[in-house]
Formats: C-alpha cells, structure tokens, sequence
C-alpha cells in the first residue's frame, strides 16, 4: 500500500541523515554507523543515489574501528569498482592494512600516494598515525612537526600535535600549539578552555593567572562551558590562596571566585531541577565550595 | 593490605573502557569507611564497592581532575565512602603498564587511604565473555608501586562478576555509561550511574 511505502521511505531518509550529521560532527560512534549504514547497504542501496559514495566510505572506517574487515571489504571493494585509482579509495585501502596491524604495508600504500602526490596531506597523516599507533611518541611529535612547518593552517594537526604533547607532559610546547590554534580560532571557546587547562597544569602563578584569565575568556565565548567556569574557580582560589600575591590581587581572585561559585550552584540548580538524583550532586557541589572557601582565608 | 572487587565496580571499569575503545580513560574506585582500624587490619582486605568513571581522551591535564577528586570527596563522605584506588586504561592497546601519570594520581590517592591500589586494564585481554579478569592491580609499599597478580581472589565473586559484566557488555549497557566528562558536558549527566547500578542489582 502507499502508506507503506511512504513510511518505508521516511526511515531511510532518517538513517541517511543520522549518517550525515554523525559525518558533519565527526562522530566516532562507530558502533552505531554500523549498525545503521550496514542496513542502508544492504537494504536500501538503490534509495541513496550518489550518497552513497560517501556512505560506503564512513562505514568502511566505522567497520574498522569494530573489527567488521568483512564489512569494510565490501565497502573498500565498491568504492574500488566506481573510483579506479583514486587516491582517496587508496588512501582507505592503506586504514584497513593499519586497521589488520599491517603498518609495513600500509605504510608503503601511503608512500605511493605520496609518490605521485607529495602534497597529498591525507597520507602524510595515515604516515603519522602509525607511529603514533606503535608507541613512537617522539617520531610522530617529530613527524608531525614537520609536517606543520609546511601546512602551517592545518588545524586538525596543530590540535593532534597539543594532544601528543600533553601525553608527554611537555605543557610548554602543548600551549604554543593552543596559542597557534587561538589565533587563528579567536572564538573557539574550547581551545582557550585547553589552553587554560594546560597552563594551570603548568603549575606556578604566573601560569595560574593566565589560566584564569583564559578560563574567563572561554566563559565569555561560551557562558554554559562548565569546564570553563570551574577552572576559573579552581584557578581564582588557588591565587587567593597564594601567600604570595599582595591583598588587592587576592582581594580580586576572591571576588572572581565567589561569582563562580554562584554561577555553578546556579547551574547545578537548574540541571537539578525535577530529578531527585541529582539533588546529591547539587549538595557535594555546595560543599565543595564551602569547604574550598574556607580553606583559601 | 589488598583490595577486593565488587561486581558493580568491576562492571563499571569495564564498560567505560568498552564505550571508549579508541581512548584511555581513568577513574577511582571506593571503598566502605572502616569503622575503627582494627590491629590485624592487615588480614582483612578492602572491598571497592563502587567505580566512579571520570574522563576519556587526555587525562593528563589537572584542573578538571581536581574537581572530581574533590567533588568525590564530598560525595564520599555523605555516603560513607573513601576514594581507595585508581584505574586507567591506556589509549594503545599493548600499552598496559601504568605512566607517570597513573603514578601520580595513585600517590595522591595513597596520601589519604594508605591502603590504596592502582588498577590498569590490560585491554590486550578484554573480551565480551569476559573469561578471565583483565586487571592488573598495584598496591603501594614504601613510596614504590608493587605488582600483584589479579585472578578470582580479587574478587567478592569473580563468577557473578564474570557473569554480569558480560552480559552488560552484550546489552551494549556502556552506550549509557556517564563518566565525569559527560557530566561536564551536561550536568544532568549523574557519574554514579544510578542506572547502571539497577541493572547489575537486577542482575544478581
């Protein structure tokens, strides 16, 4: 009948769009994708027209990450079929070799992707990722380093690199690679939340005023970043606290702390309401403050 | 002397690694507060009798795990708890031996529960039956960390343990599993997964 045949399609359009929106927002649930693309696939395939391209391509990867090579295999195979030498199909070939620990091979995939494409950034990445996939912290810091002296705007990477470096708990390095990416992400509220973070993890009062100072920033950006605002807490008390900062500086941290204070009793009221679970949260919150106000007079 | 494992704690380290497979991740574990320390305190072990999972991806920053550990705190002590241990599931698989940081955190935790262990999953082991334990547990003794084997002994009840854990891993119960960073996300997120704790409850 035709009401089932319009409800049929409804569902595809659903899942299809589920996909494309786990696709824009970079979703690693690879778990569900499968689980939905693998019935898109095999359902539906001729409903999808050209989408299905890109589909074939996200549920390979997510088929990776869920150990599915028989899923993936189809997917790499059909996209081998429509795109012949494509780099991009290449490139994917390379993530499964890696996905089978396959990192010789795969590694030479990506050599000849770059073989005839030295630019090709994709394969340089993969190139990356396996060092970073066997433990070689130090060689994927240096790799991608060099990587970043040529592709100075690849944000992706600048990110990856201040990632690697907080592993290694070298923070000074890890903030340059934040300082990069505030630049040129001015209202990006969670690279200045990051770099608050990494500062305060640096330790010291220089560097806890910065964080305060960029915890407050990213609140700015982003008023319900709740990272945000407990870092301005936590690093507003830590200086108040400091025996050595004079009275008008402590005067300061302890009025910037107890507006946070309010604001996240605030939020925690808010989110409280109507359940009565929460109602323990709210409570060790407004303990916790208690107990930390105490402590910094 | 040593730590004991429930089945709800045991679950609850396993399906936070398992919602994250692609990330470390890291959490504490608590214990009953003992009433009096007793003189053979040392025969009878801790039972952690919950896990409270905490964050996924970077661990090593501090600000955000200061306030966990103090907000747990607080939690704890309404509820007659203590922060007993630490766990920590490295991002690589093969990686099993605690870093810089497990150490660091374990320490910290040690300063105010002396008996306090520090667990790393081997994730090299991890399987949806769940046969054997996957833990590898450290116990601290004169400032160093001391490996000690894990089997069913470290256990309330390995076989319900094992029982349950897997059978919440095939329910695929950790897609609802909050960790203190979905809290932070949405502070309508509880990390004592009152959920969860039905589900193992129910289980038993």
């Amino acid at each position: 009948s035709v009401c089932k045949f319009i409800s049929y399609s409804v569902g595809v359009h659903k899942m299809r769009d589920k996909l494309r929106k786990w696709r824009e927002d970079n979703h690693r649930n690879s778990e569900q994708i499968v689980d939905v693309g693998e019935e898109l696939i095999n359902e539906h395939a001729s409903k999808l027209g050209d989408d299905i391209w890109i589909i074939y391509e996200q549920v390979m990867i997510a088929a990776l990450d869920c150990s599915r090579d028989d899923l993936a295999w189809t997917c790499l195979q059909e996209l081998k079929r429509q795109f012949p030498g494509s780099q991009r199909v290449k490139r994917l070939a390379g993530m499964r070799l890696e996905a089978l620990e396959k990192y010789e091979d795969a590694s030479k995939q990506y050599d000849s992707i770059l073989q005839d494409d030295p630019t090709n950034t994709a394969a340089r990445k993969r190139k990356i990722s396996i060092l970073k996939a066997q433990g070689k912290s130090a060689e994927a810091i240096r790799e991608l380093n060099e990587y970043l002296e040529q592709f100075v705007g690849d944000q992706e990477a600048w990110h990856e690199l201040s990632e690697l470096y907080i592993n290694e708990h070298d923070y000074g390095k890890a903030a340059f690679c934040l300082e990069e990416l505030m630049m040129t992400n001015p209202h990006n509220h969670l690279y200045c939340e990051q770099y608050a973070e990494v500062k305060y993890t640096q330790g010291g009062l220089e560097n806890l005023e910065l964080s305060r100072k960029y915890f407050a920033q990213a609140l700015k950006l982003n008023n319900r970043n709740m990272r945000a605002l407990f870092g301005l807490y936590m690093s507003a008390s830590h200086i108040a606290a400091c025996p050595k900062v004079n009275a008008t500086v402590k005067k300061a941290n302890v009025k910037y702390a107890a507006w946070a204070t309010n604001q996240i009793n605030r939020a925690y009221q808010l989110a409280g309401r109507g359940t009565k679970e929460n109602k323990c949260s709210v409570k060790a919150v407004e303990e916790m403050l208690e107990s930390m106000q105490i402590t910094m007079s | 002397m040593s730590i004991k494992l429930t089945t709800q704690a045991y679950c609850k380290m396993l399906l936070h690694a398992a919602k994250y497979p692609h990330c470390a991740v890291n959490g504490l574990l608590v214990a009953e507060k003992q009433k009096e320390k007793k003189k053979d305190s040392h025969s009878t072990p801790i039972l952690c009798v919950d896990c409270i999972p905490l964050f996924h991806g970077t661990l090593a920053l501090a600000p955000m795990l200061e306030v966990a550990l103090t907000l747990i705190d607080t939690w704890c002590k309404e509820n007659k708890y203590v922060i007993a241990g630490y766990y920590q599931a490295n991002e690589r698989t093969k990686d099993f031996r605690p870093n810089q940081f497990a150490e660091k955190v374990g320490a910290r935790i040690a300063e105010n529960f002396s008996e306090a262990a520090m667990i790393m999953v081997d994730s090299t082991r991890f399987t949806m039956g769940c046969y054997e334990p996957i833990l590898t547990i450290y116990d601290h003794h004169e400032n160093k960390w001391k490996c000690r084997d894990c089997n069913a002994d470290c256990f309330e009840d390995w076989c319900e343990a094992q029982k349950i854990t897997s059978a919440l891993l095939e329910g695929r119960s950790y897609e609802s599993l909050i960790d203190f960073d979905n809290h932070l996300d949405d502070l309508r997120n509880d990390w004592t997964n009152p959920e969860i704790n039905k589900s193992v409850l129910h289980l038993c």
